[in-house]
């Protein structure tokens, strides 16, 4: 299940649907990223989601595809918001089952990476000394390079 | 060219339009409110203390368009078929365009009707927000296009756009309505952010297949000033991203920024390099590197 929305999510309902009527799931990992007040700038108001229609659900899918390929998973839940968004506002909940733990635990970690490196997302955030888009991170960069397969 | 409205002793009086033959008449009006960055969102959120402001703005237009014959003077009083109003949101430059569309079946235009519809909607808008902003400024109040008729179909020109200002760009106008009006090269569509995608058809039917249709999105979009823009797939030199964005650079100096190194390119929504191939139909973005999560 992937959705990219505005509104907000529940970890628990997201949680609950996944073990919905199910008993052979060992393990649940969820993550779940939210808006910090502090980033770029100290004092963060609020941060705007841009995504590219389209192009984001097909790239979101294509990540759980690699994440099921790689590890035997037994339920994948991504969702992303865009929009506009204040501190303290969830933004992305990755929700990963498996039979055992070290699967849920890796492919939650991989789809996060991917996510940040490979997804239609832009984020502007918005202080009270003005707004900017916040650029990318090498440490992102390095993170999804762990997964790269030799 | 005469003054319709003036009779030959130059006094005004209502052109009699019972001998002229009914045609499908069809006028589109734009114009542009821009407003504090601070106010645009609020907008855009749904903030302001006087509630729903396009939703009203919508209606308000919609009316005035309807009465427009009560406020100028020689205006006939007309049964419009269609008269839609719709915003779009410029995060770039803090302001809202709005488009009119008026239509009927008729013996005379429909052009002031569209152009009521847009003041009344921009003043409604200002109502709506002077709580918060009140430097917010009205203008490029203008027709757009044109069809139907004896005097025949008036479509704006360009640069007719470029003398509103600097940062006008043509409010878009839905490809069933306006076929014709896509002609232009530099065919700029409006931005549209976060989660207001109203009235953003960029593309038209029949340049579809014989152009490459170009999104430019988030900061570059901003940079650039510019959202979509249509290129014929025969100005490429080369069916390739790289040879798309030689052609965009020819038609202006700006798109040299899609140079840099840290922009990313997408062929119908899939990464791609810069000799990736292109056939006409395709739609390329440009966007920034991500930062989602």
């Amino acid at each position: 299940m992937i959705k990219v929305q505005t509104q907000p999510f529940d970890v628990g309902e997201e949680h609950g649907a996944l073990l919905a009527q199910r008993t052979d799931i060992g393990a649940v990992v969820c993550f779940t990223g939210l808006v910090r007040d502090f980033n770029e700038s100290p004092e963060v108001q609020s941060l705007s989601l841009e995504h590219y229609p389209g192009m984001t659900e097909q790239a979101l899918a294509d990540i759980v595809v690699e994440a099921e390929r790689r590890w035997k998973l037994q339920g994948v839940r991504l969702i992303h918001r865009v929009g506009r968004l204040e501190p303290g506002d969830p933004i992305v909940l990755v929700a990963v089952a498996s039979a055992h733990r070290r699967n849920a635990f890796e492919a939650c970690d991989f789809i996060m990476d991917y996510l940040k490196t490979q997804a239609p997302f832009w984020k502007k955030e918005h202080t009270t000394g003005g707004h900017y888009w916040v650029s990318e991170r090498d440490s992102d960069k390095q993170d999804a390079k762990r997964w790269e397969m030799s | 060219m005469s003054l319709t409205h003036l009779n030959s002793r130059g006094e005004a009086h209502m052109v009699d339009v019972a001998d002229k033959a009914e045609t499908r008449r069809e006028a589109v009006a734009g114009g542009r409110i821009h407003m504090r960055a601070k106010t645009l969102a609020l907008l855009a959120e749904g903030g302001m203390p006087k509630g729903d402001v396009l939703a009203t703005a919508r209606i308000a237009g919609i009316q005035a368009a309807k009465r427009t014959s009560e406020l100028i003077p020689l205006c006939h009083a007309l049964a419009l078929s269609k008269i839609s109003v719709d915003f779009t949101l410029n995060e770039a430059d803090a302001s809202v365009d709005v488009t009119a569309t008026c239509r009927l079946n008729g013996r005379t235009g429909v052009e002031m009707e569209a152009l009521t519809a847009v003041s009344v909607a921009c003043l409604t808008l200002y109502d709506m927000c002077k709580a918060v902003d009140k430097d917010m400024s009205i203008e490029g109040i203008r027709l757009l296009s044109k069809t139907g008729g004896k005097s025949g179909d008036y479509q704006r020109s360009l640069d007719a756009n470029r003398a509103v200002g600097a940062s006008s760009m043509q409010p878009d106008v839905s490809a069933e309505e306006a076929p014709a009006s896509r002609g232009g090269l530099l065919d700029i569509a409006p931005i549209v952010t976060g989660k207001c995608f109203t009235g953003s058809a960029s593309v038209s039917l029949g340049e579809e297949r014989t152009s490459v249709s170009v999104k430019c999105l988030a900061e570059l979009r901003e940079r650039l000033g510019v959202s979509d823009i249509n290129v014929p797939f025969t100005a490429l030199l080369e069916p390739t991203v790289g040879g798309l964005k030689s052609a965009l650079e020819q038609q202006d100096e700006r798109f040299a920024l899609l140079r840099e190194q840290r922009v990313l390119c997408a062929v119908n929504q899939v990464m791609s390099a810069e000799d990736t191939l292109l056939t006409a139909g395709d739609e390329v973005a440009f966007f920034p590197p991500v930062t989602g999560g």
